[in-house]
Parts: C-alpha cells; structure tokens; sequence
C-alpha cells in the first residue's frame, strides 16, 4: 500500500470540500437547525414527551443522524462521480493506488465532513437545550459505522452512476424517505400495525435510534440489535464497494 | 541492442464482440521516440490505456522495464507517465496544488520546489495560483504534460498532444518531447500529423483495426521507399489492409 498516495488522496477530498464549505458545510447546518427550529422548538413546545424526554431533546439526535448519512453519502457519490464526468478520474487510475487506498482516502474524508457536520448541528441544539450525551461510547461508534457505511454508498452509486439522474436517485428517493420513516421526528411506537412492523424492516431506523440511544438512553430498539444491522449493513458495503473498486467496474474499461 | 522498456506479448483486448486489438506484440527500447500511427479507430488510445492502467487487456501480457503491468501494476504506474488525448482539469486546485496532488498521488512525497521548476519549464509559473479552469486550451495542455512528469517517468505515454493545439505550441511541446528524450526518457506517442512522427521518431508502428501493420525505424522505411513521403508510405498501406480486410 502506498501510504504516500494514500494520504495525498484523502487530504485532496478533504480539501475539495473544504473550499466549497459554503456549500459543503454550511448549507445543511442551516437545513438541519431549520427543521430543529421547526419541529423541535417551535412544535416541541406543544408536544409532550416521548420515550421519557422532551420533544425538542428526542429530535436532535436524529437530525444529528440524518444529516450525517445525507452528508457522508453526498461527498464520497459526488466526488467520485464528478471525476469520471470530467476525466479527472485518470490522474487516480494511472497512479500505483490500489482499490484499498482509494476506499479510506474517499471514505475517510467524507467521514471527517459528516462529524464536521454533525457535531455542528448537535452544538446548535445544544444552544436550545443542554443535555449531556448519555453513552459517549455508543455515540462514536453509530457515528463512526454509519457514516462509513453511507460513504461506501455513496462510492457504489457513483460508480454505477452514468448521468446525474441516476445519481440523484439516491438521496432524494432512498435516503430521505427512509431517514423520514426511520423514526427521525417521531417514535414507531406511536405507529399503528402493520406501520410498526414495517419500520422494522428500515436499516435507517437502527442508524437513528442506535445514535439516540448513544445521546439520551432511550430509544425504539435495542442499541445491540442496531449495532448489528449497522455493523451488517457496513460489512455488505465494504464488500460490494471493495469488490467494484478492484475490478474497476465502470472505471477501466 | 538494450533490453525493451516496454514489452507487449500477444495483447488482445475486445469489448464484447468487438475486437479493438488483435494479438498485438510490441517492443519499444530504452531513451527512443517511438510513433504509433494510425486512422481513428485503429486502437492506438485502447493499447495506451491498457498499458497504462486505464484498460485492462482480454489477452497477453504487457511488461513495463521486465515488470508485469496487472501483477506488478504498483511497479509499473511508477516508471510510466501518461499525457491523455482529452484535457481534463480539476475545478477546485490551482496548477501548483494540482502538480502537488500528482506528485503525492504517483507516490512521490509532495516536492514544492520541483513542482515550481516544472510550472516554469512549461510557462505556466504566472498562473500558479490561477483555478485551472482560467487557463488557455494550451495552458490546460501544458498543465497536463508537467503532470505526466511530476515523477519522472522512465516511459511517457503522448496520446495525440498536439490535437487541437496551435502551430506555436506545437513546436514547443516537440520541442519539449526531444528535451525529455535527449534526458533519457523513453517516448511513445500518437500522433495525426504524420509529418511530425516523421521528423521526430525513431521508429514508426503503424496499427489498423487492432492490427499492427508495420513497425520499422524511420530511416529504413524510408530508405526502402525511396523518394516517398512517410505520408504516402501510410496511405498505402493502410489501403492495402483496408482491401484484404474488404476481400
């Protein structure tokens, strides 16, 4: 492994997203303290609890969760996808890097813009309402497992990707609605049969409630139950995205 | 006659059922300018890529300096350099960080110094701080041969420079192209203009639909047809394979 190239590549994604942080970072910090000003603050107020805490307190780590998963996937799909569009994508593939190093440079800095992100819209809730992280351990780890697992994601999307449509497939009309229906502003046990099974069956609802577990102690499903749909969901994307990157799948022809 | 840089046995590479290379074997020698000739189509750029990491070839095998390019790809993408047909640029970085990121992507430890030396061999020093994007058709060509060398490459891969590019930096990137060979890199290229091929290059291959029709030195296809252009020489053959492949 070239650790050289390893790390000229991942401060190259680091800083591609750094110049356009007006973008990158700003714009769903300002999306994501809009729907915690909406939902959280202005209709929390009216709600009761859930689960045995505030609204405005049950809101945040979802939103913390769900802007993370939008935002790792984002960089890495993006990213990549756009290097194959304008042929920049050769500088990568003439150079002696191998699958691996290519998967922790793009994972990794789309990891660091997800925390980035996150820990931005957890330090504006807090400016609402101060409440300490219940179990720093299982926070790092959900943080950690699912934003590398979107970042995988996203490489698979790109790499299959041949137009900007196929790209926009994803966000809008995979992860949003399941971030929506995983239990981001609400909890399944509100939820009527067959609604309550059927969450069940979202891999974004164990992302969500395993992060709200690592926040405030309570949520839907167990965090062991959720670290291992996570850990599962990582593992299957290390697979298939190792996999691609190896055969060169839509990248050497 | 020293061993070849570049080794390529029986290489045939086919997309689906169409055949782009057909059982080619190549050798190209140590510190020569070695001219791929050939009408569009004629599998010029899929050979380049496929020595150079971009393709991956159905059958053979290509050796770069006695390494293999799939085996030991790590080996081989360090002693090769690639100037690719279409100018393709990075929005985000200027030309310095752009030459910086090559250099650490070919793994060489970013070298600020020999960055600069290279934006001053190829002009481009003015605009080192400039987004990519600002620059001339000819600067962004410039841009892309110093990045092919931030390594110094042992083979350098021109896959049609001088596309496109004015009469003015025509002559420069040649002259370009006989400095680096004068220094000791080995040089394959591609090329329309046969004039050029024919005051530059060693040795002339000319390849036609996946096939390798000729590969010769320059003076003695020349000297074998005597009083004709190399122009002439191409055009014939090409048409004589074009008649065998219609017969």
């Amino acid at each position: 492994m070239s650790t050289v190239a390893l790390k000229t590549l991942f401060i190259k994604e680091v800083r591609r997203f750094s110049k356009v942080w007006l973008q990158t970072v700003l714009s769903p910090l300002v999306t994501t303290s809009l729907y915690f000003l909406v939902f959280g603050v202005a209709l929390g107020s009216r709600l009761r609890e859930i689960s045995g805490v505030p609204y405005i307190q049950f809101v945040v780590p979802g939103l913390v969760m769900m802007t993370m998963i939008r935002d790792s996937f984002l960089n890495t799909s993006s990213s990549l996808f756009q290097s194959k569009i304008n042929g920049t994508i050769t500088d990568i593939l003439v150079a002696p890097i191998g699958a691996l190093e290519m998967l922790l440079a793009y994972v990794g800095a789309a990891m660091i813009r997800a925390m980035i992100v996150g820990s931005l819209v957890y330090l504006v809730a807090l400016t609402f309402t101060w409440f300490p992280l219940h179990h720093i351990g299982w926070t790092v780890f959900f943080a950690v497992f699912v934003t590398a697992t979107l970042a995988m994601l996203g490489m698979v999307a790109a790499l299959w990707a041949e137009k900007f449509d196929h790209l926009a497939i994803f966000p809008n009309f995979v992860l949003l609605p399941l971030a929506f229906l995983g239990g981001v502003f609400y909890s399944i046990d509100l939820l009527p049969e067959p609604w309550h099974t059927v969450s069940r069956l979202n891999p974004l609802l164990y992302m969500v409630n395993g992060l709200r577990y690592g926040f405030l102690g309570v949520a839907d499903v167990s965090p062991v139950a959720s670290a291992g749909v996570v850990l599962i969901s990582f593992l299957v994307l290390l697979g298939v995205a190792s996999a691609l990157l190896r055969s060169g799948y839509n990248l050497r022809s | 006659m020293k061993p070849p840089v570049l080794r390529c046995r029986h290489v045939t590479k086919r997309y689906g059922k169409f055949t782009a290379l057909q059982d080619l074997s190549l050798e190209v020698y140590e510190g020569e300018i070695f001219a791929l000739l050939g009408p569009n189509g004629a599998g010029k750029s899929t050979l380049i890529h496929c020595i150079t990491g971009l393709a991956k070839q159905s059958q053979g095998s290509i050796e770069v300096l006695g390494f293999d390019t799939m085996r030991d790809f790590r080996t081989t993408r360090r002693l090769v350099g690639l100037v690719p047909q279409e100018i393709n640029y990075d929005p985000f970085f200027t030309p310095l960080e752009s030459l910086m990121i090559q250099m650490g992507l070919m793994g060489v430890e970013p070298n600020r110094e020999r960055a600069e030396d290279l934006l001053k061999t190829f002009a481009l020093d003015e605009k080192r701080d400039a987004y990519t994007r600002t620059l001339s058709g000819g600067m962004k060509r410039r841009l892309l041969v110093a990045k092919s060398l931030v390594h110094e490459p042992r083979l350098l891969f021109l896959d049609e420079p001088t596309a496109g590019v004015d009469v003015e930096l025509r002559r420069e990137l040649w002259q370009e192209v006989q400095d680096l060979r004068a220094a000791g890199t080995t040089i394959v290229l591609t090329t329309h203009y046969i004039e050029e091929a024919e005051r530059l290059a060693d040795r002339i291959g000319i390849l036609h639909k996946g096939e390798l029709l000729l590969v010769e030195s320059r003076e003695s296809l020349l000297e074998r047809h005597a009083g004709r252009s190399l122009e002439d020489i191409y055009l014939e053959l090409i048409r004589k394979a074009d008649g065998r492949h219609a017969a």
